[in-house]
């Protein structure tokens, strides 16, 4: 990202191809919108070409880029006043023309309701979540995203996680 | 144990940050307190499955749009003039509404629709067929494979790569076929097909070598784009002088030759 501040925009290509899936992956558990995730990862890019010059080289990139990936997706949802809250239908699964696999589609059907139930957090609590379960972020650099302590980060996300496994057995029950 | 201690150390211990003498003491822990070891089993079982929530691959449309957006900016960082906001965007917007990327996706949508309608009419073909065994249906369905791609009808051959999509262990013969299919087929839907059909037997060194070979042959952004997609996701170093020889060529795409540079950098 150095080398792209200091004017070389050809290197941009490359943290493109090493991060596209994470990013594309965050909006996509966080909104459950294929296209919307397209758009949000592309303006994540240009946002950072525009404020290149405010990256300093200090704390971790992806720390930073992350801090980029959440204002674009504040900025989308606050100028199109909609709540991110996926069509939980979209999570219905078609039965597959396979050689009906009940275990297949217990776990299908286990996937679908935590899925819903995953959409169901508020968002912050979703938010960390997703990063959590990003194995190349740490907690120190999750803290910096969200911009709190490593520590803190933790209790957040133990909380997030107990909040969803409540959720998921409400769901089971009802 | 403090309540929000141990909260931080049953996430650094899901997550497998915890040096190995904190493992050790947190493991010990568990041992002596029958509720935190219930609370670890249950929030376990959540964070294991959230491993398994699928996420989809993003389109080639992504990627092209990236690359023109980062050619306009390149351009424009390059000419001494100042550009006004508006004229990038003005710039930014011909790129992306130029006839060939909406022609790409345009091909793209038809193929999601093509796609949609040959499984629909799978699925009650396998019906039709399930009272003969394994073997059999493989071996049908292979001849079906190979009649259909031979097809004078775009629709039929489509039709074709979506049976062979089903077969799990294909051979050489219908192999063949679908990189024949790749090389020659003049619609680019039905060669966008056949790459995701081969895409399923990478592992096979004929597929590989087969998809490499036909790397500079390609003419369509669109499948110059998945191809450098596939290549990169297999992180696969032989593909790097098929590139190049693309690379050469004069009338490729401007979008196109940035992304494959950036992915023959990616796999280097």
């Amino acid at each position: 990202m150095l080398k792209v501040k200091s004017g070389d925009l050809d290197k941009l290509g490359l943290l493109y191809e090493r991060h596209k899936r994470r990013l594309f992956g965050f909006f996509y558990n966080m909104s459950g919108d294929p296209n919307l995730s397209e758009d949000l990862v592309q303006n994540v890019f240009v946002r950072m070409l525009k404020y290149r010059h405010t990256y300093s080289g200090e704390g971790s990139f992806l720390a930073w880029m992350f801090r980029t990936a959440r204002n674009v997706k504040y900025d989308h949802y606050k100028k199109n006043k909609e709540l991110i809250q996926a069509d939980l239908s979209s999570w219905d699964y078609k039965m597959v023309d396979n050689d009906n696999a009940i275990a297949q589609m217990e776990k299908k059907d286990n996937l679908v309701l935590l899925r819903k139930a995953l959409m169901q957090l508020g968002e912050e609590q979703r938010e960390v979540i997703v990063f959590s379960k990003l194995k190349e972020m740490k907690f120190s650099e999750i803290g910096e995203v969200l911009g709190c302590s490593e520590g803190a980060a933790k209790v957040k996300a133990h909380r997030a996680l107990k909040e969803l496994k409540r959720i998921v057995q409400k769901m089971e029950i009802g | 144990m403090e309540k929000e201690v141990f909260e931080k150390q049953l996430m650094a211990y899901l997550k497998g940050t915890l040096a190995l003498d904190e493992k050790e003491a947190f493991e010990a822990f568990l041992d002596q307190n029958t509720e935190a070891k219930k609370q670890l089993e249950e929030l376990g079982g959540v964070w294991e499955s959230l491993e398994m929530l699928e996420v989809p691959e993003p389109s080639a449309n992504m990627d092209l749009q990236f690359f023109e957006q980062l050619d306009a900016e390149i351009t424009k960082n390059n000419s001494t003039t100042t550009i006004s906001w508006t004229e990038v965007l003005q710039r930014t917007l011909v790129g992306i509404f130029r006839p060939q990327l909406l022609y790409g996706i345009l091909i793209l949508g038809l193929g999601v629709l093509g796609g949609y309608f040959i499984k629909s009419g799978g699925s009650e073909r396998s019906t039709a067929i399930e009272t003969v065994n394994v073997s059999d249906t493989r071996e049908l369905r292979e001849k079906l494979v190979l009649t259909l791609l031979e097809q004078s009808s775009a629709n039929q051959r489509l039709q074709g790569i979506s049976e062979a999509s089903k077969i799990v262990q294909v051979d050489e013969q219908v192999i063949n076929a679908l990189l024949k299919t790749l090389n020659n087929d003049p619609n680019v839907n039905v060669r966008l097909a056949a790459i995701e059909s081969l895409s399923n037997y990478v592992n096979n060194p004929l597929v590989r070598q087969g998809i490499i070979q036909s790397i500079p042959n390609q003419e369509s952004p669109i499948i110059q784009v998945t191809l450098a997609n596939l290549m990169l996701a297999l992180e696969e170093k032989g593909a790097i002088e098929s590139f190049k020889k693309l690379l050469e060529k004069e009338e490729l795409d401007t979008t196109v030759k940035k992304k494959i540079e950036n992915t023959i950098a990616s796999i280097i």
